[in-house]
């Protein structure tokens, strides 16, 4: 599989390079008329090469850690990662799609796209498939996505073309009112789910969106004051949020109720040392650790590979932000440049926040660590965005 | 669309650097988790993946110093459930096909059928929240292996060991037993606890948070070591002699405290012996002895008071006297008395005393055993009889700080350092408590306690020319090759006398039982030394009494010694000379026979050994009449026939020399006579009055002497007065001296 995408990408930067290509020549001349005199290169080589070591890697930790928890639940140890390798399959295509797809054209897509992904969200509580007391998920069978998954990436798209477009009004109080008001209106819809993480993932994803675009820093002070107040509001309505903060505070006081999730973790976490038990070798993914294929994953990377695998996999996400932003940095426009500033701190806060949840440095939520947790769709949607970023990434400004 | 301007660029980066830094801080937290805290957590963490499951180690044999096993353990097995794998597999019935299912109460029927248990207390067990439960514990291998074949989910076979004690009641109060988890709870069992246990092993393995064993993992052993098997100094046989005449004692004499016997290796300070009666099953050491006991325990109503009973009654019956009970010794204490006096050379053998039956002491009448007193008489005498008023006389020449040192030389008011738990120390006078009257009757041995192991010890150091040995009860250690792993030494404490003052004292306490109150303990061939004692118990004048004899042998070069003691004699005799001094006898004759002793017999005992009864059967007259007399036995005929058709007794009968021999030459002329009664009568006499019944006598106790002492009297005859025997038949004659102390 992972050949396979090499000679791809080789075929197609090798394409790149070719200008007698009639259709590439075709598609050029289109995409000149919309972009003052823009060329097109290859993709940016460290941001594939980061994406696919991720995924692979990705897949081999979801077998390891999905191996007992499937044994027991299903009888077969295979059972999720044949799941997520065929998600990964249709993630390969989707990444090969958004790719070659000239990301201008999102700038008349993205308010489609947004009305589409809230009508779905609307939907979702009630023809939703409920898992655990919230209705996230829509589809048939084993088939579902999480239409908070195309929120996300409608949302930065949304963002971008939106902020582009304005050019200095963000500045103004105003204009950033009603990015917030996009914003209120999305967390309103996955409250209904409830879907608490997505949230924040959304929220702070926008609001980095923002502050790249020009907005004021001072505005995020004032609403500092309803954010607060709104957490306080979401403790108050439903206190098992608080159990998770107290929880988070000192596990080890309700070792078998609330501190349970995290103390698992941490005993993971802890027992792989420098080098780790070695590959396939945990023994707190037997039913110890809670989803150890899924929002606890990586606690099971650093006990199978130790401190010194969870530092390449920590470095690997930091290469792909850096690589993001430094894409971001050379966009030949705005629009592109805010969509990959976007990608990026979306999978830059997932990473952030699923780790730190992971380490107990922060109250327990629900967010997935993207590329490894076996989460089904949300793996395509986001080999689509990383996708869209490498697209970015081909497109220069043509020297004058 | 426009380039992307300066100052967006700018926040781009300052994005990407706050990513960094909160990566940069996670790195920190996790070096922490994973590094600097990462053992304690991993520790944890190994607690709860793993399953440690111990696995009983082989207790240690204890055998007797011949190698017979007192105590062994056989291997049994404890059923145990992991009542939370059995539910969590309840739970996923839905999951697995038919034959994978798990029925909780068909597991509980199964169990309760086989083990005999109640369903309904088996199916609680099985449904409580734990991840260990001991089913049944000891149950024996064809049981066990029932539920072995049943292959149930969730319920375990471990392997565990049983105690057994092959002799039952037999050496109990030493050896101890053991408790459920095969710990040590008495005696040598709870001392060498540490040795015979061993060390048992483990199994570890991982068990996933289902409770269950994770399918790819292996189990690590960590093999048992054996315990370590205990050679005791206990001879089986000897201490089954002085368990036996001990009993026998007891229940003649009706004691009401029991009794206690030591028997002694006097030049090694092993114990041959040591036991208490009553003694206990080991098989079954809470079950009580005394109906006495079990009737007050059964009385009780109320639930805590019954469990302080019986935990008072099985305590005391656990007790082992001859270790933990002090006494005051009485009069055998005057053997210490008499070794102080000589080895101080305050006293001479013939120095001239007067017994007037009392002594004023210190403005107080204390009394002699002896009513109406000894008269006059030497240190020796005084010895041999046992006189109190010499005693107190000899006492007072000693002097209260040479009575103290050689009281503490000796080895009283200290534990020996035995091997057994409980050990009293026996109690002295405070300084300003021992005065005239106290040194007076210290002297006989009223006053201070003492146990009778410390006494064994001190007159054991009297015997062996003045060395005091250190009393022990475990010769070595062996492992399961029998190799000895280590070896207890006799250890000599201290030389508390002089070689020369031993001789004297065994010639001294030689004649206790030749000439003196001790002549009870009369051994035919052996030269015996001894020293009776009676105390009364306190409060005086209660009219109970502690009856003890101490004797040894041989006298001139003693090797073992014994000690016997009955508490509250209440069938008539309590004096020492009269109801111990026999046991003692008993016990030593059979002893120093089975150690190979040989007997030295004086000319009066030689002439009253006993001689083997040929058979005459079929042989003419005259040559009967022969071998009869060629036996030293003289012969009597019976019938007008000119051969032997029948003789009494039969071939092979022991007969003392000069007894008759019955010779029937007629068919059916067997002649029967009434046996008469003999009791209270002095040898002289017991012997013609039988001889005249055409009876033959046996001489027993002080009576087979072939001194012809005085105050010797008749005390048992077998067959009794008034059974009708053929003539000829031998009637066992016991004679015991009216000793009065």
């Amino acid at each position: 599989m992972k050949s396979n995408i090499a000679t791809a990408a080789n075929q197609r930067r090798f394409k790149g390079r070719q200008p007698a290509s009639t259709t590439r020549r075709k598609k050029t001349a289109t995409t000149r008329r919309s972009a003052n005199a823009l060329t097109r290169t290859g993709f940016d080589m460290g941001y594939m090469i980061t994406v696919i070591v991720l995924v692979v890697t990705g897949l081999i930790m979801v077998f390891s850690a999905s191996y007992p928890s499937a044994y027991y639940q299903y009888g077969n140890g295979f059972y999720f990662i044949q799941k997520q390798a065929q998600w990964a399959i249709l993630g390969v295509f989707a990444m090969f799609f958004t790719a070659n797809f000239d990301y201008h054209r999102y700038a008349k897509l993205a308010p489609l796209l947004l009305v589409g992904s809230m009508v779905l969200l609307l939907a979702v509580p009630f023809i939703g498939v409920e898992v655990k007391g919230a209705r996230r998920w829509l589809g048939v069978g084993s088939f579902t996505i999480q239409p908070s998954e195309i929120t996300k990436i409608a949302l930065i798209l949304f963002f971008a073309y939106g902020l582009s477009r304005s050019k200095d009004k963000i500045k103004k109080f105003s204009e950033l009112l009603k990015y917030w008001a996009i914003l209120g209106v999305t967390f309103g819809l996955l409250l209904l789910q409830p879907h608490f993480s997505a949230c924040i993932i959304i929220g702070l994803t926008g609001v980095i969106m923002l502050l790249v675009g020009g907005a004021r820093i001072r505005h995020f002070a004032y609403a500092a004051v309803p954010v607060i107040a709104g957490g306080v509001a979401l403790v108050i309505m439903e206190p098992y949020r608080l159990q998770r903060l107290t929880a988070f505070l000192d596990p080890f006081q309700d070792k078998l109720g609330s501190g349970w999730q995290i103390i698992q973790s941490l005993y993971a976490i802890g027992s792989g040392g420098l080098f780790g038990l070695g590959f396939g070798n945990s023994r707190q993914k037997f039913m110890y650790v809670s989803e150890p294929q899924n929002d606890f994953i990586f606690a099971i990377i650093c006990e199978e590979l130790g401190l010194i695998g969870a530092l390449v996999v920590l470095a690997l996400f930091l290469i792909l932000i850096w690589r993001g932003i430094k894409i971001a940095i050379a966009a030949p426009d705005t629009f592109g440049s805010l969509i990959v500033v976007g990608i990026t701190a979306l999978v830059g806060v997932q990473v952030v926040l699923n780790i730190a949840v992971v380490t107990s440095s922060i109250p327990t939520t629900g967010i997935p660590l993207p590329f490894f947790s076996a989460g089904g769709s949300a793996l395509v949607f986001l080999m689509a965005a990383m996708g869209i970023v490498l697209n970015v990434s081909r497109y220069k400004k043509a020297s004058p | 669309m426009e380039m992307p301007k300066r100052k967006m660029r700018i926040r781009a980066l300052m994005i990407f650097l706050c990513f960094a830094v909160i990566i940069a801080l996670l790195a920190t937290r996790l070096v922490y988790l994973q590094v600097i805290n990462g053992a304690e957590l991993q520790k944890d963490a190994i607690e709860q993946q793993t399953r440690d499951s111990q696995v009983a180690s082989k207790r240690g044999t204890i055998y007797d110093r011949n190698r017979k096993a007192l105590a062994q353990s056989a291997t049994v097995e404890t059923i145990t459930a992991n009542p939370n794998e059995i539910q969590n597999a309840a739970k996923n019935n839905d999951n697995v096909s038919a034959d994978k299912k798990v029925d909780i109460e068909a597991i509980a029927k199964n169990l309760s059928d086989i083990l005999q248990l109640d369903y309904n207390e088996t199916l609680e067990k099985l449904n409580q929240k734990t991840s260990h439960v001991y089913i049944k514990r000891k149950v024996e291998a064809d049981v066990a292996n029932q539920i072995r074949e049943l292959n149930m989910t969730g319920i375990y076979l471990e392997e565990d060991a049983k105690r057994y004690y092959p002799y039952g009641s037999f050496a109990s109060h030493i050896i101890g037993f053991t408790g459920f988890d095969n710990q040590g709870l008495g005696g040598i069992e709870m001392v060498y606890d540490s040795s015979l246990k061993g060390v048992p092993g483990r199994v570890v393995s991982l068990k996933n948070a289902l409770d269950t064993d994770m399918p790819f993992q292996h189990e690590q052993h960590i093999d048992p070591e054996n315990g370590t098997n205990v050679v005791l100094t206990i001879d089986e046989v000897i201490q089954h002699f002085a368990e036996k005449y001990l009993e026998q004692a007891a229940i003649e004499n009706k004691v009401e405290k029991g009794g206690a016997c030591i028997v002694m290796d006097i030049p090694t300070g092993e114990i041959l012996a040591m036991a208490t009666y009553p003694g206990f099953d080991l098989n079954e050491p809470f079950v009580l002895v005394d109906p006495e006991d079990q009737a007050a325990v059964d009385a009780i109503t109320d639930p805590d008071e019954k469990l302080n009973k019986t935990n008072e009654v099985l305590q005391k019956q656990w007790r082992n006297k001859a270790v933990v009970d002090a006494y005051e010794p009485g009069s055998v204490f005057k053997a210490i008395t008499a070794s102080m006096a000589l080895e101080e050379d305050v006293v001479k053998l013939d120095d001239a005393f007067f017994c007037s039956g009392s002594k004023q002491v210190g403005g107080r009448t204390i009394r002699c055993a002896k009513a109406g007193g000894h008269g006059a008489l030497t240190f020796a005498g005084g010895v041999t009889n046992s006189c109190n008023p010499v005693f107190m006389e000899v006492g007072a020449r000693v002097g209260y700080d040479n009575f103290k040192k050689y009281f503490k030389a000796f080895g009283f008011g200290e534990v020996t350092g035995f091997d057994l738990p409980g050990e009293a120390k026996g109690t002295f006078y405070a300084d300003d408590a021992f005065n005239e009257v106290e040194l007076a009757t210290a002297s006989f041995g009223q006053g201070p306690t003492v146990t009778p192991l410390q006494l064994v010890a001190a007159v054991g150091a009297v015997a062996n020319d003045g060395k005091l040995m250190k009393p022990h009860l475990v010769k070595e250690l062996v492992n399961d090759d029998g190799q000895t792993i280590s070896t207890i030494e006799p250890t000599v404490v201290r030389q508390v006398i002089s070689e020369q003052t031993s001789d004297t004292m065994c010639t001294l306490l030689e004649s206790v039982v030749n000439e003196g109150s001790g002549q009870n303990a009369y051994v035919k061939g052996y030269r015996m030394a001894g020293k009776t004692g009676t105390s009364e118990k306190i409060p005086r004048g209660n009219g109970k009494y502690v009856s003890s004899f101490l004797g040894f042998a041989p006298a001139n070069d003693p090797k073992v010694l014994c000690l016997v003691i009955l508490d509250e004699a209440t069938a008539g005799s309590y004096y020492g000379g009269q109801i111990a001094a026999p046991v003692v006898r008993n016990i030593m004759e059979d002893t120093l026979r089975y150690l190979e002793i040989e007997p030295q017999y004086t000319a009066e005992e030689a002439a009253l050994l006993d001689v083997y009864v040929p058979s005459v059967k079929g042989l003419g007259l005259a040559e009967a009449k022969q071998k009869i007399t060629d036996e030293s036995l003289k012969y009597q005929i019976v019938g007008s026939g000119e051969t032997v058709k029948d003789q009494m007794p039969k071939m092979g009968a022991n007969l003392p020399a000069n007894s008759t021999v019955i010779l029937y030459t007629e068919d059916s002329q067997e002649t029967t006579v009434t046996v008469p009664s003999v009791i209270n009568m002095s040898v002289s006499s017991a012997t013609r009055e039988l001889a005249d019944s055409r009876l033959n006598i046996s001489l027993a106790g002080v009576g087979s002497s072939g001194k012809n002492t005085s105050r010797t009297y008749a005390s048992k005859q077998e067959p009794a007065a008034g059974a009708t025997v053929p003539i000829g038949t031998v009637v066992t004659v016991e004679f015991a001296y009216q000793s009065e102390d």
